[in-house]
């Protein structure tokens, strides 16, 4: 009895030592988790606070809005996350993309403003109009002659890109005349016609018509895809009348419609059609509501408001020795230029050596062996330090290549070559992923490789790719030292004329206030700075898990 | 593409054509001798005494690595019967089925010895294309694995694929129909195939491999992860199927085996295959008794 008593309390006793073991356990993971969350976002508070400056604003003006904003959408979010999960999730979807068409919209004024302008566009959009009508008409006539066709779209893209020029090869073709590039044709005509007039064939139509079709195919009636189609050109339209009366253009305007707008109004619609969570669409109303109302208000009460460094004034203006006069937007357009290097170079070649060494690299012998040290390695350069990298593009781009130093080009590919490992890394797991059960499938159809790799693994890998990839277009924005390594200007007081002038980059721009003597660029510029790429950041990356979501296997 | 004999069926004919019995080999391969009797077929229902022979193994041996899976495999498929192949698991089975279709060149280590004929022709020969012969052999696998497309889009792949776009509604239809699922689909062709249910997917995987008229259809364990209904379903299949292709059908089932098929080979650990015969008599009166004991449950 004794013994059975004893043997019995020892072993409650082992129970309680070892459930109190994975309680102490569990607190540790916890507080590691929580220790690098705490730092960063009391870091990121404190900055955000020095350049949004809320303590400048009257009490009052925080009471108003924290009346007429910050509670209602508080409770409305608890409310919705405690009752209605979809809801939930329609309610930041919604908002994700409506700050994503916001942000988008204002990366392509500066893209039309700055780099690529609406004439260059027009005629690029022409081109590949003619492209497509050529497609259609070999196909209806030669269905199967898949390499002519080819061969002929290559011919055309040529010849309406650089058209054929009088020389050498109109000579060999024995052409009496020569043949203008579409460029050259729009560029040789007396009057240029205004920008939005360019905008509407070569974006407005195009996307209404894609917005029609999607919602066609949707609803399955004509009637609702030509109805979807003509508001959509309509809204955009209105902007000659409304775009410069609200401050945006006429251009801005038919940009955010397009790229605001109309995703929103789709979402919206699905939303509705499907009856599932409408309630979340009322969160962003909530929000923007909120936001109107308390600043209604705040005039008419004459709360004045926080003097915030990160102001209108400063993302659109240069950097300037006056700390209060000082803007980011020369750097901010250098900084979408490199994104453009970085996503034209790195996406294909990172994306394509993903595929070849998933899906057509032997994995056995020596030729496997080999491809094994590949990757291995490849997950090694992943780990190189940036300067590094920064070194190499100096080096190769600048020295041996005699590229511009601290040109867009040069350092848009040195970061490239930084993140390349990462995308071809996050596009090979998002490719293994796809289940091998749907490659056998296809092959056994008797489809080939490439039929296999585009129709079935590609499709299914895609939304994997792009979630990989945008992050690590994010991280690629937030590198410096490379751009260090390679020159780039310090501070610019214009935006560059071209991929191959000398710019500047927000984070450059940031290193260079960081710089300063003077505490106002400190506590204020370099802060304004900071919480400008950041945000950016976290957009990217909110997009990166929208898409994630979404398209979640088995969702 | 080359037109060798393996793509000669695809190309303009109508599809429905190869499908033909009797109809001597197209190639005219003299090294295929069409009147082969197939050992032992005199106890076959549905020919009387001999039935022409479609696929024919001699002296297959097939390693992963250093390890080998089929060991001396020697047999001739006679058309338009169902042939199962029974066996513990891990004797090859599979291996030898994916042999026929060359899915095993998917596989970088698997190496393949002997001859393996399909309409006399060996399929590991240099000149021929396997995906060409993929088109004329579709296989079923053991777990349902529809695209994640739609119905229609699933069906439609191996036509697509295989640039047989001319009538493809009228195609989709007919696949479906002989694989018994037209009724319940027809009205959701857009729908994902995903949304049906395993059964429905099984036999949209029939559908789908159907759709492009392969002369063989290879099915690996067809039913062993679906419900008891679903898998009488698709036996009942199978049986109408062999009207108009040759069915090789793997199973660990034995009472499927001797319920379904007309021909039954059983393999025994080592990549053996210790009895091939008509159905009737592996399962009533066996030579092997290694094959007896396996049939009667005491090992396997
Ligand atoms: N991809 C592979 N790589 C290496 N060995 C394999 C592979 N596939 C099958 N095998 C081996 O080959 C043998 C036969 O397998 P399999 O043909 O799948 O048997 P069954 O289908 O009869 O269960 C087994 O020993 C198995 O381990
Ligand atoms: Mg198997």
């Amino acid at each position: 009895m004794a013994t059975q008593d004893g043997l019995e309390t020892s072993r409650e006793g082992d129970q309680q030592v070892s459930r109190m073991r994975g309680r102490i356990f569990e607190a540790m993971c916890l507080a590691a988790t929580a220790i690098g969350l705490v730092a960063v976002g009391i870091l990121l508070l404190y900055v955000t606070a020095d350049a949004i400056r809320p303590f400048s604003a009257d009490p009052g003006w925080h009471l108003v809005f924290f009346a007429t904003l910050v509670v209602p959408s508080t409770g409305f979010g608890l409310y919705l996350y405690a009752r209605d999960g979809n809801a939930g999730k329609v309610a930041y979807t919604a908002l994700g993309l409506g700050l994503i068409g916001v942000l988008l919209a204002g990366a392509l004024v500066i893209l039309f403003v700055e780099i690529f302008p609406y004439g260059e566009w027009f005629a690029l959009s022409i081109a590949l109009a003619i492209l497509g009508a050529v497609t259609v008409v070999h196909r209806r006539y030669r269905r199967h002659a898949e390499t002519e066709r080819t061969g002929l779209l290559i011919v055309t893209l040529l010849v309406t890109v650089f058209g054929i020029p009088p020389g050498a090869i109109a000579e060999l073709l024995g052409l009496p005349f020569y043949i203008p590039s579409v460029r050259g044709l729009i560029a040789s005509s007396p009057v240029l016609p205004l920008d939005w007039i360019m905008l509407v064939p070569s974006l407005v139509l195009p996307v209404a018509a894609a917005a029609g079709w999607f919602v066609r195919g949707r609803r399955e009636s004509n009637r609702a895809g030509l109805v979807t189609a003509g508001a959509v050109i309509v809204g955009s339209v209105l902007g000659v009348g409304l775009g410069p009366v609200v401050g945006v253009g006429v251009e801005g305007w038919m940009l955010i419609v397009l790229s605001t707008a109309v995703p929103l109004g789709l979402y919206v619609e699905s939303v509705l059609r499907r009856d599932e969570g409408r309630l979340g669409l009322l969160f962003p109303v909530v929000l923007v509501g909120g936001t109107l109302l308390g600043a209604v208000l705040t005039r008419t009460l004459g709360f004045a408001g926080p003097d915030p460094w990160l102001d209108w004034g400063f993302l659109t203006s240069a950097t300037s020795t006056t700390p209060a006069d000082a803007g980011i937007y020369p750097v901010m357009v250098g900084s979408i230029m490199l994104l453009i290097v970085i996503v034209l170079t790195t996406f294909p070649v990172g994306v394509g050596a993903a595929i070849y060494l998933e899906e057509y690299a032997p994995s056995s012998g020596l030729m496997g062996r080999l491809v094994t040290l590949i990757e291995i390695n490849i997950g090694n350069l992943a780990g190189v330090p940036s300067v590094v990298y920064g070194l190499l593009g100096l080096a190769l781009f600048v020295r041996f290549f005699q590229m511009p130093t601290g040109s867009v080009i040069v350092g848009g590919l040195a970061v490239g070559l930084l993140i390349l490992p990462i995308i071809i890394i996050s596009a090979q797991e998002a490719i293994r992923s796809v289940p091998d059960s749907m490659r056998e499938a296809s092959y056994g159809m008797g489809a080939t490789r490439w039929q296999t790799v585009r129709n079935v693994v590609l499709p299914e890998a895609l939304p994997g790719i792009l979630t990989g990839t945008i992050l690590a277009f994010g991280r690629a924005i937030g590198e410096t030292a490379p751009l260090l390594m390679i020159g780039m200007a310090a501070s610019v007081r214009v935006p560059p004329n071209g991929f191959f002038s000398r710019s500047g980059a927000m984070p450059r721009q940031i290193f260079q206030w960081a710089r300063q003597f003077d505490p106002a660029f400190l506590n204020g510029v370099l802060p304004a700075g900071v919480v400008t790429l950041v945000f950016v950041l976290l957009v990217m990356n909110g997009t990166a898990i929208i898409i994630r979501n979404r398209y979640q296997r088995g969702s | 593409m080359t037109q060798d004999e393996m793509t000669d069926t695809n190309d303009g004919t109508d599809p429905t054509a190869n499908a033909a019995a009797d109809t001597p080999d197209p190639s005219g391969d003299p090294l295929v001798d069409q009147s082969i009797d197939v050992e032992g077929t005199s106890t076959t229902e549905q020919t009387s005494g001999t039935a022409r022979t479609v696929l024919e193994s001699r002296n297959l041996d097939v390693y992963y690595d250093d390890v080998q899976a089929l060991n001396d495999v020697s047999l001739a498929i006679p058309a338009k019967q169902v042939t199962a192949m029974i066996g513990p698991s891990g004797c090859g089975k599979s291996t030898f089925l994916r042999c026929i279709n060359r899915m095993n060149d998917l596989i970088d280590s698997a190496r393949v010895d002997g001859e393996l004929r399909f309409e006399g022709k060996d399929v590991y020969d240099d000149d021929v294309d396997p995906v060409a012969l993929r088109r004329r052999i579709g296989m079923v696998f053991q777990h349902p694995n529809p695209f994640p497309k739609s119905i229609y889009d699933n069906v439609a792949y191996g036509l697509r694929v295989q640039n047989q776009t001319e009538n493809m509604d009228e195609k989709v239809e007919r696949a479906l129909k002989h694989a018994a699922l037209w009724d319940e689909v027809k009205d959701q062709l857009d729908k994902s195939a995903l949304d049906l249910s395993g059964g429905q997917q099984q036999r949209l995987c029939i559908a789908r491999a159907i759709a492009v008229d392969p002369e063989v259809i290879l099915m690996d364990e067809p039913a062993s992860a679906l419900d008891p209904i679903a898998t009488s379903k698709i036996e009942d299949l199978i049986d109408d199927l062999a009207e108009d292709y040759t069915v090789v059908i793997v199973t660990h089932n034995m009472q499927q085996a001797a319920r379904i098929s007309d021909k039954t080979a059983v393999f025994l650990t080592g990549g053996e295959l210790v009895e091939f015969d008509d159905t009737n008599k592996i399962f009533e009166n066996p030579e092997n008794q290694r094959v007896e004991d396996y049939i009667t449950g005491k090992f396997g």
